[in-house]
């Protein structure tokens, strides 16, 4: 245990005199924070801009333009009635715009008289790749749907209610916070170990070790020990920055404790079975980005796993900090504590398996 | 930390083999490392394996500190199989590797102090104000590795090594791309080693270097020793006894000897003559002197280890390299 607890006190020293590791654990995850929180918390759900011609000009087509505003998804913009429709776009670099004919409002009230064939067609051009696509022609369809349903005089039978699910009220940066968390618990460990590694192999530092009684077990424990002290400091951060700054009303629960000590001793343990395979300190760079970056966008740290395509979500449930991710989740907003232990036990599971990799795979001595 | 009396074990034991190392062979697909060497290291001595890069130096040691195992043949040391007893000797054994680097953001005293605790010694900071006056970093204890000047680095190593005040000290080429000054106040620091009774195997290819410093020596050539004993011994067994440089004779001088019976070899302007036996240097001398013959100075000059390795491998060694 001294053994354990003196190469802590040193390494610990190194570390926090490199400057640029502190940064990246203590300091980035908190930019983060605050640019992905300004983004998405302090304006609400953010509107698409929409152009739109109205070339009919009259009460019921102005009407229509109205309800779109009301739908609080898009920013109405006009395209002059004399502009060409597809030139305006093209040099205006507009991604979504409506065209009302004109006859619009005539048609509506020939609708309404009775006569079956009247039709009128709104034109929605863009690109239909760009998600902005989609919200808008959600919310044309339903405009449009509304109308139907005045000019057929009928009743609306089925409608939507709106019901907190959560026990408190929860914001953008209760969700986002356990994802940066995740990825904190990820890059800081297994970059960390991946590229200390390399160093110590070209710099001879193993084989320094390998001389005295200090096993690669015990190294390995205490470079675990050292991280989730740093992760320690790190959540801290972030949790009051979320507080402070953003009104944030997650908690963490013992069960993130946990699974923050179980996610660090899983990924330092991971950048010791890197170790493994680098040589240099470009290998084990590039070896530690192939790994951690697909890993950090498709286990969830930024994105919900529900809006990946199945195959993706597949690949998610195969990636360990998928479970420490969703566990930070389920017990810091949701309070789902059984759903909580079953991905930290997981994330155990994950653990033991890198760690006794790492210590038997990676050799100290030479050939 | 509780130190042993180094020099009390040394008079208990002098003449006990620290290291004893038999048929010693390390064999890569490509090359053949170590090609059975046999050599006994003795309490108290510094032993030198001395010989070109890639003569095998570093792989032979590398075996004795247990980094590496060997394919064939015994080495022991402290009494301990080195492929199945190194746990039971490691704090009783001190090593500074080649091409040594500390960790870079530590303080010489952090350093030695965190090298103690994992051999597990509790060390105060007395204990470690005193190895590292030992090594004479006193006055750079507290500047960061990174700092420090590559002597002072080499120096630093030493100290990590001496933490356990360990029976056996491995230096592997400790002055290598060291300034002059610097290899000279190390070859200061080893010889204060010395004098404390610290058994040392010290391997360089700097022949100087191993002539100052050491016992016993091992000249390795492609994983064979060539020759071993101590430097006065090999250099009167190989080195040609000493020579008379009769500086500025020229080839008339050269041409005078003959017709008097005595050998020589023109050099430059100067002529050497060549004498095997020390009791011969006196009377050759005065032989010398009653030749008429230009002359601005006569001097004698011994044979070194220079000359054991020019003959024995056929080549010149510089900065570890053969040269022709």
């Amino acid at each position: 245990m001294k053994r354990i607890l003196a190469d802590v006190s040193a390494f610990g020293r190194q570390y926090l005199r490199s400057r640029v590791g502190t940064f990246f654990a203590l300091a980035f995850p908190v930019i983060l924070i605050l640019l992905f929180g300004a983004i998405f918390s302090s304006s609400g759900t953010p509107r698409v801009p929409l152009a739109v011609q109205d070339l009919d000009s009259t009460p019921a087509s102005r009407g229509f333009v109205q309800a779109l505003n009301n739908t609080t998804l898009i920013t109405y913009q006009a395209i002059p009635t004399n502009a060409n429709f597809q030139d305006y776009m093209r040099a205006h670099s507009i991604n979504v715009a409506l065209e009302i004919p004109a006859g619009f409002q005539a048609t509506l009230i020939q609708a309404e008289m009775g006569n079956a064939s009247a039709k009128v067609n709104v034109t929605l051009a863009g690109d239909r790749t760009q998600s902005s696509f989609g919200i808008v022609y959600s919310a044309v369809a339903a405009v449009a749907t509304a109308f139907n349903l005045k000019v057929a005089n009928a009743t609306e039978v089925v409608s939507v209610d709106e019901s907190q699910f959560t026990v408190r009220q929860f914001g953008y940066i209760d969700f986002f916070l356990p994802g940066i968390i995740g990825f904190t618990v990820l890059t800081t460990p297994m970059f960390g170990m991946t590229s200390i590694c390399a160093e110590y192999r070209t710099r001879r530092f193993f084989k320094l070790l390998a001389t005295t009684k200090l096993s690669k077990a015990e190294w390995l424990a205490a470079k675990v020990v050292f991280y989730v002290l740093l992760l320690f400091v790190s959540v801290a951060i972030m949790m009051l920055v979320g507080v402070v700054v953003f009104g944030m009303q997650a908690t963490l629960t013992p069960l993130a404790v946990l699974l923050i000590i179980a996610g660090t001793f899983e990924f330092t343990s991971l950048g010791m079975v890197l170790g493994i395979f680098v040589r240099d300190p470009g290998t084990g760079e590039a070896l530690a980005n192939a790994i951690g970056f697909p890993m950090m966008f498709l286990a969830g740290s930024f994105f919900p796993i529900d809006a990946m395509p199945p195959f993706l979500r597949t690949l998610a449930r195969g990636l360990p900090l998928t479970y420490i991710n969703e566990g930070l989740r389920a017990t810091m907003v949701f309070g789902n504590d059984g759903t909580a232990l079953t991905y930290l036990l997981i994330t155990l599971g994950f653990a033991v398996v890198f760690f006794v990799v790492g210590a038997r795979g990676l050799s100290w001595k030479s050939k | 930390m509780a130190p042993r009396d180094v020099r009390a074990a040394r008079e208990a034991g002098v003449g006990e083999h620290v290291i004893e190392v038999r048929g010693l062979v390390k064999r890569y697909p490509d090359i053949t490392a170590v090609d059975g060497i046999d050599f006994n290291v003795n309490r108290g001595e510094v032993f030198s394996l001395l010989g070109p890069n890639g003569a095998g130096k570093t792989t032979t040691v590398e075996i004795l500190e247990g980094l590496r195992d060997p394919t064939a043949g015994e080495a022991r040391v402290l009494g301990e199989d080195v492929r199945s007893g190194y746990r039971r000797i490691r704090e009783r054994v001190g090593v500074l590797p080649q091409d040594f680097e500390p960790f870079d953001r530590l303080r010489p005293r952090e350093a030695v102090a965190y090298w103690a605790h994992l051999f597990d010694h509790a060390v105060s900071e007395a204990d470690v104000a005193n190895i590292i006056e030992t090594v004479g970093l006193a006055d750079r204890a507290s500047t960061f590795a990174l700092n420090l000047s590559g002597g002072e680095k080499r120096r630093l190593g030493i100290a990590m090594a001496l933490v356990g005040q360990p029976e056996l000290l491995f230096l592997d080429e400790p002055t290598t791309g060291l300034d002059p000054g610097a290899r000279r106040e190390l070859w200061t620091l080893i010889g204060d080693l010395k004098r404390k009774g610290r058994t040392i195997l010290l391997t360089t290819h700097y022949l100087d270097e191993a002539e100052q410093l050491a016992d016993d020596v091992a000249i390795l050539n492609h994983g064979k020793i060539v020759a071993h004993g101590s430097p006065p011994a090999l250099i009167s067994q190989f080195g040609g006894g000493t020579t008379i440089v009769l500086a500025g004779a020229g080839r008339e001088g050269y041409e005078a000897l003959p017709s008097r019976g005595i050998a020589a070899e023109l050099h430059g302007v100067d002529v050497l003559v060549h004498v095997p036996m020390a009791s011969q240097v006196r009377p050759m001398l005065a032989k010398l002197a009653s030749i008429e013959m230009p002359l601005t100075e006569i001097y004698t000059k011994r044979s070194t280890l220079e000359d054991v390795f020019l003959k024995l491998v056929g080549a010149r060694m510089e900065e570890g390299v053969l040269a022709a």
